[in-house]
């Protein structure tokens, strides 16, 4: 699980969120869960309510991997305010849940002054069904789930907003497909391109085959839609499939190799297509 | 079990209607777009490029032309036509068009729709 924590930091985050490689080497203080685990996770509100623990009092996990804390936006359902605390209804459009935000009279003053910065247009209060910004980490008392947030603030920029669904969807392929385009090259620029449509290999590749031969991509092309099995196709086999001699499919061949876009199999002249 | 509303196009209205789905799925989605005509007690919502939907507006409804809206509502059939319908729950307005990047938009809808297990529950 920790593993799968750190390449996600390897891998630039979608969030920016505050994980520091420094961190990690505080000692370790015999605790079950990892206290050095401070990244922040974009997650939808169903991700937070569908999350589970392994056993009471553990962290909660997201697709397998443990939570820390996580990032979310959504309308605001409900205001709740109580002397020590304001506990708010969010609705993101894929669940509800509430977020308790406790209140400290030392950090309110500092968010006063912070809103300073914005100009004062009265919008840096939260609103009854106006978007908010959230992020905190899960709790549970009894068997309701919260949220224990560290910050709640407005929303203004509807593309943020989609932003972070698509983030989160990021998020959510890395842990359950693992990362990105794991071959050729440019892990980070293909992580945002599979959300965009899923493609994000294919680009890649697509690049590549572009500067190919007019064989080349022939070849390409039939690697793709032949049946075939593991081994992929012999030399002679393409040759008879697109009748092109087969000393003009060697040197097609030769270049797809070299550029990385299928790999030999069983021996030089049999070749699969590189797709992952 | 929380209301889920997910976020959709036009197009997949069909797919949202209660004729359609089999058994309790959701039909209780969230649209972008905007207000380009107001009639009474209907309005049309442009969604960028993607075609219109007809908004079956709420009395206390305070939509106006020319914002971006984003509606929750739930899908039912146009009133003596062939078609679709929004009826509208809820709606929230998020200013100028121009600010919101719509493409954007469409790339949520799409990720909701080919994820479904983190944006909603099919039954």
């Amino acid at each position: 699980m920790d593993g799968n924590y750190n390449s996600y930091n390897s891998f630039g985050g979608g969030s920016g969120g505050g994980f520091m490689p420094g961190e990690t080497n505080s000692p370790a203080g015999g605790k079950t869960f990892d206290r050095d685990n401070k990244t922040l996770r974009p997650v939808t509100v169903k991700q937070i309510l569908d999350a589970s623990q392994p056993f009471p009092e553990a962290p909660f996990q997201i697709d397998g991997a443990d939570v820390a804390n996580v990032l979310f936006m959504g309308q605001v359902r409900n205001i709740s305010s109580q002397s020590t605390n304001v506990t708010y209804k969010i609705d993101d459009g894929t669940g509800e849940i509430e977020v308790k935000k406790w209140v400290d009279s030392a950090t309110a003053d500092n968010m006063d002054t912070d809103d300073n910065r914005a100009p004062a247009d009265g919008k840096g209060e939260i609103q009854l069904n106006g978007y908010a910004r959230v992020f905190g980490s899960i709790k549970s008392f009894g068997n309701k789930r919260y949220i224990g947030a560290h910050s709640v603030r407005v929303l203004s920029n509807i593309n943020e907003l989609h932003t972070h669904l698509l983030e989160a969807t990021v998020v959510h392929l890395f842990f359950t497909r693992g990362p990105p385009g794991a071959a050729p090259a440019g892990g980070n620029v293909a992580g945002a391109d599979a959300v965009m449509g899923g493609a994000g290999e294919y680009n890649e590749q697509n690049k590549a085959l572009a500067s190919m031969s007019p064989v080349a991509k022939k070849i390409y092309q039939l690697l793709q839609s032949e049946p075939q099995d593991h081994s992929g196709l012999h030399m002679q086999v393409i040759a008879s499939r697109l009748n092109i001699p087969v000393t003009e499919i060697a040197r097609a061949g030769e270049e797809m190799l070299g550029a990385g876009l299928v790999f030999s199999t069983l021996d030089d002249q049999t070749w699969a297509v590189l797709e992952y | 079990m929380s209301l889920q509303t997910p976020r959709i196009l036009p197009s997949h209205l069909h797919a949202f209607h209660p004729s359609s789905s089999t058994g309790s799925t959701t039909y209780t989605v969230r649209i972008l777009g905007t207000v380009t005509a107001l009639h009474g007690s209907t309005g049309t919502l442009t969604c960028g490029t993607n075609g219109d939907v007809t908004l079956i507006l709420k009395s206390d409804a305070r939509l106006q032309v020319g914002k971006l809206v984003e509606v929750v509502g739930k899908v039912t059939d146009l009133e003596g036509g062939t078609g679709y319908a929004l009826r509208v729950l809820g709606s929230t307005e998020w200013g100028d068009p121009a600010d919101c990047d719509y493409k954007i938009y469409e790339q949520v809808v799409n990720a909701t729709h080919r994820f479904t297990p983190i944006f909603y529950s099919v039954e």
